[in-house]
């Protein structure tokens, strides 16, 4: 081998190195791989609520709102509540003509339907952001807290075992072209516009003063990417999946009309 | 004797009608005996360095020698047109040179597929029975083509002594064109597999079968043709610099002066077909980029917003290098024409321009931050950095820089010409000025994004891209007008060039080749953890998509393979035939 050969190896190797050493010093970031849900024929009640507690301290974010410690957004779930017992211990009696698994999946979907009182209506449907057999699993370990599981496989609908998991239930596209009217329907259910909608997250009005449009164009496309100072415990509960339902042109015609309420 | 008639007691008439018979019976379980047998989505996991690896590689390894295979016959066609129509020896035997080493890469080239696929179908079987559920069609088309493609690569080689002169010639020519056609049908068609992975037809979900989609949805899906036309420039380019990096090694092993003068010039054309054809690759870069957002805005933000968005910063620096040593090497090369050095004193401008749109470049954005680094920066971004990460700053840097680069190139082919017409003057000032009005015009678009909404903002990108396009070839024009019947300075001085300035070609063929494979590891992996974008899931351990520090090591192993490789091919080539040596001193190209 030549000196001339070992130049060009020299230089080679020093290329492809300090390559290779930018490309590990700067964060290192690798895709996340969503849960994996078993929700097979076959589960014994035990799997469901295991799978159930899961889901309700982690991608259901149901602990954002329903924590143990008093002053909470919503009723407390897991231990006593206002002396009525465990949710488990007290669900079959809230709704007359409704089992305990009904009321609570019932809550869960349609969570206006059965308010507590004292409690603001903030709570979205679940499913936007759970496929059913992971509602169902949720529902079963609520009865376990304190009350008997009666929810079987025989309740979980026919969907694919392995249900899509948060943030990537496909949505219907959205067919709307008002970027008024695709806030109203698909924004208020957790943002308050104009006196209209649920107070979870920020309120929409003013929200152009406070963000850019790069701000607003990330907060829906990647919900986590972007929170407001005060709502850190709410990353999570945004569905990410707007990129799929809405086209480029809605994207932006709802980035825009965000951007000018000022 | 026999009587020949068939009789029932024919042993031979009841063994056929026996299995007639069974086959009657068994047809009604046909189906189920046909799906008696189905593939597992994966087979055995691969020693060492697992599946996921070893498809990684080898198929990088394949597609950096394809790149190689259909980039080199566009630089062979293209160099033989030239010696053709310019009456240019030199380029006619630069051609034949290049397609004698084609041979040896090209074998490689179908070792390296053959191997991809026997890999694709022990490790993933469940994935390519589905993909030639879609696709068998084409895949027969494909191997075909090969065919056509491996006949009309000997007849051009081969030919090329026997057709030499007059409509052979040109026949000869053909040949090389229609080389280049089935090179460019069988990119297409590998390329429609890749992009349905990437992006399938939006009406299917998990639960479709691959029987029930039709054929040219999947075939001509959503990135196809962006692909098709990013991948057809890049491989121009890839084999500019491959043939550069030849020439230069060849140079630096030269023992006389008429081979140094023979390989400075050969590196000097690869460099110039990779530089300007390179210029374009970033606007084809654009159209796949925004093809991506409009096919899925989830899938774009994963890609610029993302987990990938240090990936950006990464490729920043890569092509930051690229420019550099472009430029340097064409600088170098003033010293080596009469009249080069009044452009020298400009150089130190175009450096101060290159770096600063470098670092421009590489200002990171919408970058995926903890909640420390947050607070470092008081906000999501840096106060005063964030500003220039926005498109509008790079779009005005990259612009700026390509300018620069073809400034060089002007400097480079003026140094050595003193025009003759009677309106030089004013030529050369409305050249100039056409220089200054485009970048003013990129520097003004640039600013104003700043002042306008998001959507109208990317509409400034098309027209800076414009203005850039425009002048070039508005400059290009008027400087072939004005050099006619130039008088010369003197002859380019080819093989006085400095060593180090082989050693910056060294780079660019490094670089291009590390570019290809985190560019190849970016578009497969905004794929997540599906093998088919929201269809096929991928489900075994390694579903997760790296982080780049380790898809880095992986690309490095895969330049370090390919450059190995390359370097046995070259040496092989080296040995069948010898070139035909340029004159020291000839005129300028």
């Amino acid at each position: 081998m030549t000196s001339v050969d070992l130049k060009i190896l020299a230089v080679g190797a020093v290329t492809i190195a300090t390559y290779t050493l930018v490309a590990n010093v700067i964060p290192q970031l690798e895709s996340e791989l969503p849960p994996e849900m078993d929700l097979s024929a076959e589960m014994t009640p035990d799997e469901l609520v295991a799978i159930g507690s899961q889901l309700y301290e982690g991608a259901g974010g149901c602990v954002v709102c329903h924590s143990e410690t008093p002053g909470g957004r919503a009723p407390n779930l897991r231990t006593d509540f206002q002396g009525e017992g465990t949710i488990g211990s007290r669900c079959a009696d809230r709704v007359e003509g409704l089992s305990c698994k009904e009321y609570l999946h019932q809550s869960l979907v349609r969570p206006g339907d059965h308010m507590v009182e004292g409690y603001p209506p903030i709570m979205p449907s679940v499913e936007r952001t759970l496929a059913q057999p992971q509602i169902w699993a949720i529902v079963a370990y609520l009865e376990s807290q304190g009350g008997e599981v009666t929810v079987t496989t025989a309740d979980i609908p026919d969907e694919p075992a392995d249900a899509p998991p948060p943030g990537e239930v496909p949505g219907a596209a959205v067919a709307l072209s008002d970027p008024a009217e695709i806030v109203r329907q698909e924004c208020s259910q957790c943002h308050v516009h104009q006196g209209e909608g649920v107070q979870l997250g920020p309120a929409l009005d003013g929200i152009g003063a406070r963000r850019s449009v790069d701000e607003l164009r990330r907060a829906i496309l990647d919900p986590p990417s972007v929170v407001s100072e005060g709502n850190e415990e709410l990353v999570g509960l945004m569905p990410a999946d707007f990129g799929r339902r809405f086209t480029a042109e809605q994207l932006e015609s709802v980035v825009q009309y965000l951007s000018g309420l000022r | 004797m026999s009587s020949g008639r068939l009789r029932w007691s024919t042993p031979g008439l009841r063994l056929a009608a026996a299995a007639l018979a069974l086959a009657t019976l068994l047809l009604p379980a046909a189906p189920l005996l046909a799906q008696a047998y189905q593939p597992g989505m994966y087979g055995g996991d691969f020693p060492l360095i697992g599946r996921r690896n070893a498809i990684w590689i080898v198929a990088q390894v394949h597609l950096m020698f394809a790149a190689f295979v259909l980039g080199v016959p566009m630089f062979a066609v293209v160099t033989e047109a030239i010696g053709i129509w310019g009456k240019d020896d030199r380029y006619d035997r630069l051609s034949k040179e290049f397609t004698r080493l084609l041979l040896v890469a090209y074998s490689a080239t179908a070792l390296l597929g053959g191997l991809f696929l026997f890999l694709l179908v022990t490790l993933y079987p469940g994935l390519f029975a589905f993909l030639s559920e879609i696709f068998h069609v084409s895949m027969w088309i494909y191997a075909a083509l090969f065919f056509f493609e491996s006949a009309t690569l000997y007849m051009y080689y081969y030919g090329w002594d026997h057709w030499k002169k007059g409509r052979a010639k040109l026949a000869h020519l053909g040949l090389g064109v229609l080389l280049n056609i089935w090179g460019t049908l069988v990119l297409f068609i590998a390329n429609a597999w890749l992009t349905f992975m990437m992006s399938p037809p939006g009406d299917m979900t998990p639960d479709t079968s691959p029987a029930m989609v039709q054929f040219w949805s999947a075939f001509a899906n959503a990135t196809w043709m962006p692909i098709n036309i990013h991948r057809l420039i890049a491989n121009a380019v890839f084999g500019g610099s491959i043939v550069a990096a030849y020439a230069a090694y060849r140079f630096l092993n030269s023992r006389t002066p008429e081979e140094r003068a023979h390989y400075d010039w050969m590196g000097y054309v690869g460099n110039f077909i990779a530089i300007a054809v390179f210029l374009v690759l970033p606007f084809a870069g654009y159209w796949l980029g925004r093809e991506i957002y409009e096919y899925n805005q989830q899938m774009g933000v994963t890609m610029m917003g993302g987990f990938m968005s240090w990936l950006w910063i990464v490729q920043a620096f890569l092509i930051g290098v690229l420019f550099l040593a472009a430029n340097y090497y064409l600088w170098l090369g003033l010293g080596r024409i009469p009249g080069g050095e009044r452009f020298v004193p400009y150089t130190k401008w175009m450096l101060a321009v290159l770096i600063l749109g470098f670092m421009v470049w590489a200002t990171p954005h919408s970058m995926i931050a903890d909640r420390d680094e947050l607070a470092a920066m008081g906000g999501t971004h840096h106060p005063f950095l964030g500003v220039l990460g926005l498109m509008s700053a790079k779009n005005t840097a990259v612009n700026l820089m390509i300018l620069t680069t073809f400034l060089s190139f002007l400097m480079y082919r003026r140094a050595n010409k003193i025009p003759t017409v009677s309106w030089a003057r004013t030529g050369t000032l409305t050249q100039g000025t056409l220089l200054a009005v485009c970048a003013a015009v990129v520097v003004f678009y640039g600013i104003y994004g700043y002042f306008v909404p998001t959507l109208v903002r990317i509409g400034f990108s098309v027209y800076q891209v414009l203005a850039v396009l425009f002048t070039i070839v508005a400059v290009i024009v008027l400087d072939v007008l004005l050099m006619r019947r130039a008088e010369s300075r003197g002859p380019i001085r080819w093989g006085e060039m400095p060593e180090r300035s082989q050693y910056a070609l060294f780079v660019l063929v490094i670089t291009f080749t590390w570019l290809m494979g985190l560019m190849g590891f970016a578009r497969s992996g905004i794929r997540q953890h599906w093998h088919v974008y929201e269809v096929v899931r991928d489900t075994t351990a390694q579903a997760a998509t790296p982080a780049l520090g380790y898809a880095a090591q992986i690309i490095s192993a895969c330049v370090v393979i390919f450059l190995l490789m390359i370097s046995f091919v070259f040496w092989i080539g080296g040995m069948i035939a010898k070139p035909t040596l340029v004159a020291r001193e000839e005129a300028a190209p």
